[in-house]
Order: structure tokens, then sequence, then C-alpha cells
């Protein structure tokens, strides 16, 4: 019975590939990329003081490993700097700093942090923490031993003022539902029905391909925009997740990224013609990319840049961002322009494909 | 009645027409260079083993696969360069089950009918119609998945004459069908071709094939012979046929073989087929030599030489 078994399962690559090729992959995946440390996170600062006291406070919070330097701003730049996204946090350093230090008066500094993406704004925050305690440290010296610190750093978290996590996943928890039942319910009826035969008479019939195709994928693309609007009601209504921007901008980047889910579920099952590779090819290749790659749970500028570029080509990441953008910022197209056409790109090139392949499948 | 005839193509041109229809896959040939040609309102049957390349002829004849070389005509239009034209004239039943069994027997008349572009009324009449024609009267609402096997078949092949096709391609359309729902069937085929449509069917049943006008046999991609089923008897089984049944013929079989005038004996169900030059051997003699031999309740009669003698003949090289 064993070397029956084991026959199979050699004889059966797909079997093999799960058993040893997936554990290297995810190991590699979740060792080095996907992480929850914090890296070269883009702090901007405003000193209002150009001391040289201040410098050094600059220096010193940016020269970090964790968090780099965006660059100077000003503090009322912060909101667009944030939905830009090209800071994460704004420290924000007095025009009396320098005097203050001199006198050796106790300081507050304010460090905005941009709370869309839940995970970095909590590490930066800590992390600046550190950092400032660090330099109360080295300013204070043996003089002020036992005395409180002198800096304080004041945190204002935008766009997430509770910090709450329900805000963060609720745009990646939609992405990654619709990604995963938009492929997987193409995959398996589709592929069913190529195994049951019926595409065959299909195919004798006038009707085209690309008709097929898009009948094929009509249904679902409602039924993918409904889960959305369930999913975004859901969030609003059980966990005041907040719809700050355009309904319209979200739907409309929706929509493509489903055509693209759906059109890669039809690519799968028209390369597989069978039901059960087909929802494990469908699964892995939407699940775990749009759980690991997309931002969804692990921020994309912590990963090494190869998963970086990856991430890149997985339609996932550009519906988080844009989702986060929309709720959570009020983002609109001018800001969100390059996620929708990332989505709109990728719908329409795999359709194009899936579509071609359904044409050589018999001929 | 000439609701067959849907392209209003005028004159006598043949229905199909196969000019060196050739197919490879890789090295593997699995059609290799078929000529014939089918009149309109003929039943022409095409016979061969499992794998001789009937189900590929048929795929291109219907637009579902490319050849590789060769052409053909078929209602009147080029299937290389207007396969779309092919598929709208011509009714397809595949050889596996192909319509969807969960939706009811109306269901799917409706979207198979509407896939040729009927619509609405004319589409509801038509689909009375071909249930009324291929004896399926009352079972509209039934789930299709409920329907016994012959009557599945007989709706698959309603669906493919819903649109009035002047030509039908049925591929083994009464594989795993009980002999009185086969019966059935064919009355069907024999009315469509008796108001026009050309029918084109491939079957494994060859006292089917006796149905047939003409029929082609298939070996190996080749296609070998081409005739009517008197005509293939004439050519390939010349003699006479000896039934012989009874117990223990075998023992007899190396002796009979070897009496001049005996062609060749072969094993048919639990008797023997004796093909005999004629004249040359009667029955009693028969007897008297399997007796001989030691069978025992032998009885010989002539027979008819079936169109199973023809393919085994054709197919298994006749040497027993």
């Amino acid at each position: 019975m064993a070397s029956k078994e084991t026959l199979h399962i050699l004889r059966d690559p797909r079997t093999l590939y799960l058993a040893l090729v997936m554990p290297v992959l995810m190991l590699f995946l979740f060792g080095y990329g996907v992480s929850f440390d914090l890296d070269h996170v883009p702090v901007a600062f405003a000193d209002l003081d150009r001391s040289e006291a201040s410098r050094a406070l600059v220096r010193s919070v940016t020269g970090s490993r964790e968090l780099v330097s965006a660059g100077e701003a000003h503090p009322a730049d912060a909101d667009q700097l944030f939905r830009r996204g090209l800071a994460t946090a704004l420290l924000v350093v007095p025009e009396d700093y320098g005097e203050k230090v001199a006198r050796k008066e106790r300081i507050r500094l304010q460090l905005l942090v941009d709370g869309s993406d839940v995970t970095v704004a909590n590490q930066v925050l800590s992390k600046a923490d550190a950092l400032v305690r660090a330099e109360t440290k080295r300013l204070s010296g043996a003089a002020l031993a036992g005395a409180r610190a002198p800096l304080e750093a004041k945190i204002w978290t935008r766009y997430n003022p509770a910090g709450r996590s329900a805000l963060f996943m609720v745009p990646g928890l939609a992405a990654f539902i619709l990604a995963i039942t938009a492929v997987l319910l193409t995959a398996l009826t589709v592929a069913g029905e190529w195994e049951r035969g019926s595409m065959e008479q299909l195919f004798a019939s006038p009707v085209g391909r690309l008709e097929i195709v898009l009948g094929k994928l009509a249904p679902y693309l409602v039924l993918g925009m409904l889960e959305l609007l369930l999913v975004v009601a859901f969030g609003t209504a059980v966990f005041d997740v907040p719809v700050r921007g355009s309904l319209g901008l979200f739907l409309l980047v929706g929509f493509f990224f489903l055509l693209g889910m759906l059109g890669q579920g039809l690519l799968i099952s028209v390369v597989t013609k069978n039901q059960l590779v087909a929802t494990q090819a469908g699964a892995l290749s939407s699940l775990l990319p749009s759980m690991l790659l997309s931002g969804m749970v692990f921020p994309i500028e912590n990963m090494p840049w190869p998963l970086q570029l990856l991430s890149r080509v997985v339609p996932a990441r550009y519906l988080v961002h844009a989702l986060r953008g929309v709720l959570l910022k009020g983002n609109g197209l001018s800001v969100l322009w390059p996620d929708l056409l990332a989505v709109g790109i990728f719908a329409v090139l795999i359709v194009a494909v899936s579509t071609a392949r359904f044409e050589r499948r018999l001929a | 009645m000439t609701d067959a005839l849907r392209d209003g193509r005028a004159g006598g041109d043949p229905a199909i027409e196969a000019h060196e229809l050739t197919r490879r896959f890789g090295s593997f040939t699995a059609v290799d260079r078929v000529s014939f040609e089918v009149e309109r309102g003929e039943i022409f049957g095409y016979l061969g083993a499992n794998g001789a390349g009937k189900s590929t002829t048929i795929r291109m004849l219907t637009g579902l696969l490319s050849p590789t070389s060769g052409t053909g005509r078929v209602a009147g239009h080029d299937l290389s360069r207007d396969p779309k034209a092919v598929k709208s004239a011509i009714g397809y039943m595949s050889q596996k089950f192909s319509l969807y069994l969960d939706l009811p027997v109306r269901e799917n008349l409706a979207f198979f009918g509407g896939a040729y572009g009927l619509a609405g009324k004319a589409l509801e009449a038509r689909a009375d119609e071909v249930l009324e024609l291929c004896d399926l009267r009352g079972l509209g609402r039934s789930t299709t998945g409920d329907l016994p096997g012959g009557l599945r078949q007989r709706l698959a092949l309603a669906c493919a004459i819903l649109h009035r096709p002047g030509v039908v391609f049925l591929d083994e359309p009464t594989a795993g069908v009980d002999p009185v729902a086969r019966r059935t069937f064919w009355r069907v085929i024999r009315e469509l071709a008796r108001a026009g449509t050309t029918v084109f069917v491939t079957t494994h049943y060859l006292d089917e094939a006796e149905y047939c006008g003409r029929i082609g046999l298939m070996v190996d991609g080749k296609l070998v012979a081409l005739d009517t089923p008197a005509g293939l008897k004439r050519t390939y089984v010349p003699e006479e046929v000896l039934v012989a049944r009874g117990r223990e013929l075998r023992r007899a079989a190396a002796a009979l073989a070897a009496r001049p005038g005996v062609r060749d004996v072969v094993p048919f169900g639990a008797g023997l087929h004796l093909r005999v030059e004629p004249g040359s051997l009667s029955p009693r003699e028969a007897e008297r030599l399997f007796a001989e031999a030691g069978a025992t309740e032998v009885s010989v009669e002539p027979s008819e030489p079936s169109l199973e003698d023809v393919f085994l003949e054709v197919v298994g090289g006749g040497r027993a």
C-alpha cells in the first residue's frame, strides 16, 4: 500500500511541489521579505530653530537605520506629505530649541505620524521615542542625572488617531478577499466546465471567444463588486472605518482590480483545464501575493528590494494603496491615478491573454 | 418539409467535401489525407476502431480543430477560411455529453438556441418543435441530470438541430444507450434525413451502421473503405458465411480451416463464422466435420455477411 502511494506521489509532480517547494518558498518569503521590522522609514523634519543643537537632534533621529531623512518640510505640509506617501512622519523642532537646550529647560518636540499604516506608525513612534531619549541623555550628560527628561516628544497621529488596526486592516482585507474569491470562483467554474465537456459544445457554436470570456466573467464581476461594497459597509458600520474620499473612485479601482483577478482565474483554468489543479494554482497565486506582498499586513517599505520589485506586479498592492488612500486619507484621482492605471493595465492584459489562450485551446 | 436547407444554396453541391484532410499532433498523424464527399440528405456513417481518427475528422469538419493540411467545405463554406460560417450552418453533438446537468431541459434548449441566434417567441416555438421531433414531449421542466441516458442523448440531438442546420455531425450519439432508445434515436435521424438534413454520424454499433446510406471506414488515420453497406459486404466478404453454433467447436476449427474452400474460421460470439467460397461447403457437411472432430450439439446455418464481418476483415486484417 505504502509503496503504491509513494509511486503515486512521485508520478504527480504537483504533490511534490506542494510538499517541498512551497515550504521553502514561504520560509524565504517570511524570513527575508516580510517582516515587522522597521527599515528606512522616511521621516521629514521641520527645523524651525536651525541651531547646532537642533541640527544635531535631526541628525540623530534621521541617521538611524530605521528612520531616514525625507528632507525638510513645513509643518503645514504634513497632510500633503502623508497623502502622497512621501514621508511617514514629520519631526517639528521648535524655534527656541537651541536656547532651551543651553538653559537646560524642558523642550517640547512635535512628531506627526501618518497613522494609516498602523504597523509602521507604531514602530516609528517607539523608535522615535527611543532616539529622543538617547539624545536627551547625550545632552544632559551627568548634569541632569535623575531630572526629568528635557525632551518630550508629543506625538500626533494623523488619519488614525486611535491607532486602530481595523482601519488599517479593512482595506487590506477587502483586497485579499476579493483576490481570492475572484480567482477561485472562475477557476472552479470554468475549469469544471472544461472537465465536464460543455465547453466543446459552446465552441462548436458560432459564439465568439471574447463573447464567451466576457459572458462568463460578467456575473462574477457583479458578485465581486457587491462583495467589495459589503466589506466596506461592514467596516464602516461595525469598525467605524471612515470613508473620507470618493466612493466612485474606490469602486472604479475595485472594478478593474476584480476584472484582473477574474481574468487571472480564467487564465488558470484555461491553462490547467482541471478543477483540482485550478483551485490549487488559483489559491496559491492569489492568496500568497495578496497577503504577503500587497502591503496588507507587512509594510512594503520594509521588504528587501527584490520583493519590493515583485510587489509591483501584484495588483493587490495597488488596490490596498488606493483603498487606504480613499477611505482613510480622502485621496483623489490626482494622487491615486498610478494605482488606477496599474490595475487597469493588468486587467486589460490578462483578459487579452486568457482570451487568446482560449482560442488556442482546441485549434 | 425543407426546413433543413438553411443556407439557400442552390444546386447539387455536396453537403460535405473533404480533400486530403490531414491532422498531425506533433509526430503523430491522427488523420492522413482523408478525402470524401457526402451528398445532401445522406446519412453518412463513419466507422473505425477507437483512436482511428473519427473524432478528429469530425472536429476538423465542424471547425473545432484546424487541419494541418488539406481543405474542406461544409454546407458551402470553406473550413479554413470561414469556420464561423460553418459553425452557424451545422449542428454538432459531441461524444461526451456536454449539456448542463443542473439545468432543466427548457433552459438548456434556451441557452444553446441563444448561442445560435434564436430568441423570444421563435426560440420557444422551435424548442417545442424539437422536443416533439425528438420524442421528448412533456419533459421541458425536468432537470437534465435526472434524465436517463437515452433521453439525454436525444436532448443533445434536439439542441443540435434547434437552428435548423443543413448538416448535423453526431459523434457516437448512442454510446451507452439501451437498444430500444437507440431505435428511437435512429428513427429521429432518419426523419431528419428524409426532410433533407445531411447526417454525418460515427458509431461503434454496426447494426446501426446498416441504416446508413454509405459508410466510410477509418483505420489508423486513413480512410480505407467507402461504400454502401451492401457494397462493402460484397467487396470485403465475398464469400458465403456459415454460422456454427454448438459445444466444443474450437476443436474442429483447425480441421475446418484446412479444408479446401474454407477461407477463414473466425470466432464470433459463442460460435464460429466460417467464410467459405460460394458452393464449396454446405452446412450439413460442415456439421458433419464438426461432429467428427468431437463437437457436440452443432448446428450450422448460412448467413448474410454482416458489417461486423466487414469490420473485422478491414480493421482486424481478416486472418484470425
